[in-house]
């Protein structure tokens, strides 16, 4: 695979290219509510790429192999198989119904031949067995070729069934479930390096799982007051470290990320490392807590850095400097002064994800009108591109888009005032190795690459 | 004056999240109705900080609280962070970043929260009719009653509040023009709903009064909430939110804003008052349902940072149990 073979993962900036490769969903202007893509995760080698959406469905893409007669289709994405993960529920106690849209998906790490990932919606983890499945027996002695039993004494004979090739299937099997142990909405889940255990968080708990046990969950943060009027802050986002199976981070509404030590004590409430931004009191507005609230958080691959989102920047931190970020960038902050506006379509609510490049050299989140934003940490240079069916064309390079943010506006900036709140890219993924992006706009998946690739 | 215009926009806006969230799909979700609430209560703080004896026209009471507290107060330096519990100084240091002093008035706003998840939790399909209402506009009479006393104290509500007005005021300007030149509709109907949440729990201690205040509701509520999202003038505004209120809604809020800003507003009152009632009779910390999703009153969260009298205390309490059993 080009590119692969390279040592470092190019940096994503501005360094390179990144041309369009494919688009995946429908093209009509009517987007129904179900197909709307609520997660994107690619897998550990990057060759699978897993979206989940608001109708519960999971899709996922397989890079093909790249092919001497079509030198073109560059390891390009084709869905490779597609399943209905969660189904809406009703949950008769309290009354409520439980959407079945997809939160998160996470990938295991392969250990043979079959794929596995889980996938939550707001109550309920699974984990998914993807297996492909190239032969098939033929000649039961029990069942004859359409699967009817035959009647054991009319046997007269028996045969050793024979396995025959069949065209490739890839079946999708639910093999746990993992359910009612979250009393919230969960936010987010997250697969220990150890490989046995993942943890699931919700609004106030987090709990710890072992993969092969269902019935059981440890919960190892609880944040929940005794007194619910107390409540102040809630979890948004939690994290196994990469590489230290005993350390995980959560995120808060506050805009606060706590480090928590499993080896401290079995309930981790109280944290080892605390992270927050002092507050800027100049920008106080209504709006400021709702802004400082953190959206996602994530772990540079190489376990030394951590990066959070909050409204309107993304923070890079480094786990051993508690009190300020190492870096902030600003994603679009020609919406501070919209806050008001924002906050009455609920778009202030809007949980950007953000990610880190295979080398952590760059980092990428989402933004309004299709935009998505990407931050070159090396030479501190950033680039807005767009995700739109205009600039779809093969190979087609993307163009810088700028907002301009008041005066005069030049030709091919947009003015804040034109920006489409309503098309959101709140879900990105990187390859891990590779310089392929993917990202999410609504009901659309779209590809990129960059040229060198 | 613009502030808390702006400010009660964004309370009424907030109330709309908060009673529209009941009918999302999904349940209720904490982590917004957290965040709405925040916003809601910062929005209370100013709305009813903000000295602008205009919008209190023609009420019994008159002023909340009279403005000469800010040239009297010794400036203390920057108030406190944000959030932290405010030394009693850190108030008196807020007049020198916002010319109109805050006023404590902690009073009202905690009824504005409970009511409607208090309505939320009878259902809206409890809507007692006539009497209720007039004990409801008349418990909207003695909303002045506590507020005044609170005005009255030195309060200092969640401390921090005192950098407030200057980052809001930063933020509200810019902010005043919705994105889409367009107030959302559930505004101007849902800001006299804000007002009259007041009513119901004076309405629990006292008898009925004269429903005299119905103009002046509708006046005080609609100046915030018109089409005036930036500030509008002082005397014109009175005459707006009578508009308003007749006028059909303009689109862009789903159906139940719409329902919401057009219903009768004596029957939201009694909505909430008779839910309200409810609610008082139970324990402060039970609530009507002890639901795992529900909402809570950060407002009593920060028991450090309230000092407040005793009334707006037992105000306080019902709004975070209405929140709690919302």
């Amino acid at each position: 695979m080009a590119g692969a073979g390279g040592g470092g993962c190019p940096a994503g900036g501005n360094d390179f290219q990144w041309c369009f490769s494919q688009v995946k969903g429908a093209i009509d202007e009517d987007v129904a509510e179900a197909d709307i893509i609520s997660t994107v995760e690619f897998n550990c080698s990057g060759d699978l790429l897993a979206t989940g959406d608001k109708g519960g469905r999971v899709v996922i893409f397989q890079r093909e192999q790249e092919n001497k007669s079509r030198p073109h289709s560059r390891g390009e994405y084709n869905v490779y198989s597609t399943f209905q993960s969660h189904e809406p529920e009703f949950d008769y106690l309290k009354s409520l119904e439980i959407e079945e849209k997809i939160n998160k998906i996470r990938w295991l790490p392969q250990q043979n031949a079959a794929h596995f990932l889980l996938s939550t919606n707001d109550k309920t983890i699974k984990l998914w067995k993807i297996s492909e499945r190239d032969k098939r027996a033929e000649g039961y002695n029990l069942k004859d070729e359409d699967g009817r039993l035959r009647d054991p004494f009319r046997i007269t004979a028996l045969r050793v069934p024979i396995l025959k090739p069949m065209d490739l299937m890839v079946e999708a099997s639910p093999r746990r479930i993992f359910a009612n142990a979250h009393t919230y909405h969960i936010n987010s889940i997250s697969v220990n390096s150890d490989h046995e255990t993942y943890l699931s968080a919700d609004d106030l708990r987090i709990n710890l799982w072992h993969l092969e046990i269902t019935d059981r969950s440890f919960n190892i943060v609880d944040i929940k007051p005794a007194n619910m009027e107390e409540l102040t802050e809630v979890i948004t986002a939690a994290e196994f470290h990469p590489h230290q199976c005993n350390v995980f981070v959560y995120s808060s509404s506050k805009g606060t990320i706590r480090l928590c030590d499993m080896r401290s004590s079995a309930l981790c409430d109280r944290h080892s490392k605390f992270f927050e931004e002092p507050e800027d009191p100049s920008s106080r507005s209504f709006f400021s807590e709702i802004i400082s609230s953190i959206s996602d958080v994530k772990f540079s691959h190489s376990g030394r850095y951590m990066m959070s989102r909050d409204y309107l920047s993304v923070k890079v931190w480094d786990l051993n400097m508690e009190s300020r970020p190492l870096e902030t960038h600003q994603v679009h902050e020609y919406l501070r002064s919209k806050l008001c506006s924002l906050y009455e379509n609920d778009c202030i609510f809007d949980k950007f994800e953000c990610c880190w490049n295979g080398s952590d050299s760059a980092i990428m989140t989402g933004s309004y009108n299709n935009f998505f934003r990407m931050f070159d940490r090396d030479t501190r240079r950033d680039v807005t591109l767009e995700a739109s069916r205009e600039s779809s064309k093969p190979r087609a390079s993307l163009k810088p888009r700028k907002v301009c943010t008041g005066g005069k506006r030049k030709k091919d900036e947009i003015s804040v005032d034109s920006l489409d709140f309503n098309k959101k890219i709140l879900h990105t993924a990187w390859h891990p190795a590779d310089s392929v992006i993917a990202v999410a706009a609504t009901n659309n998946l779209y590809i990129f690459q960059d040229k060198i690739n | 004056m613009e502030f808390k215009l702006e400010a009660h926009r964004i309370v009424s806006i907030s109330l709309g999240k908060i009673y529209n969230s009941r009918v999302q799909r999904g349940g209720i979700k904490l982590h917004k109705n957290l965040l709405v609430s925040l916003v809601l209560r910062s929005a209370r703080q100013v709305y009813l900080s903000d000295p602008c004896p205009g919008l209190y026209l023609a009420g019994p009471a008159g002023t909340p609280a009279p403005p000469p507290q800010q040239p009297g107060e010794p400036a203390a330096g920057p108030p406190a962070g944000w959030g932290e519990p405010p030394p009693p100084a850190a108030r008196a240091s807020w007049p020198e970043t916002e010319p109109q002093p805050e006023r404590s008035a902690v009073s009202e706003a905690p009824r504005v929260g409970d009511a409607v998840p208090a309505a939320t939790v009878t259902g809206v399909g409890d809507v007692p009719q006539g009497g209720e209402a007039d004990a409801a506009e008349a418990a909207w009479n003695r909303v002045d009653g506590p507020r005044q006393a609170a005005a009255g104290e030195a309060e200092d509500p969640a401390g921090g509040w005192g950098v407030f007005p200057l980052g809001s005021r930063a933020a509200r300007r810019p902010c005043g023009c919705p994105l889409g030149g367009q107030d959302p509709p559930g505004t101007p109907a849902a800001t006299p709903r804000a007002a009259c949440c007041c009513a119901p729990r004076p309405a629990e201690d006292e008898p009925p009064a004269p429903p005299a205040v119905c103009p002046r509701k509708r006046g005080a509520a609609g100046v915030g909430g018109g089409p005036a999202s930036c500030p509008a003038p002082g005397s014109t505004p009175l005459k707006k939110p009578r508009r308003n209120l007749e006028q059909p809604a303009s689109g862009g809020e789903d159906d139940d804003a719409e329902e919401m800003e057009t219903g009768n507003v004596a029957n939201l009152i009694s909505i909430f008052g008779s839910s309200f009632s409810g609610l008082l009779r139970k324990s402060p910390g039970g609530g009507r349902e002890e639901e795992e999703g529900e909402e809570s009153g950060p407002e009593a969260a920060e028991p450090g940072q309230i000092c407040c009298d005793k009334p707006v205390l037992r105000d306080m309490n019902p709004w975070s149990t209405a929140i709690v059993a919302f």
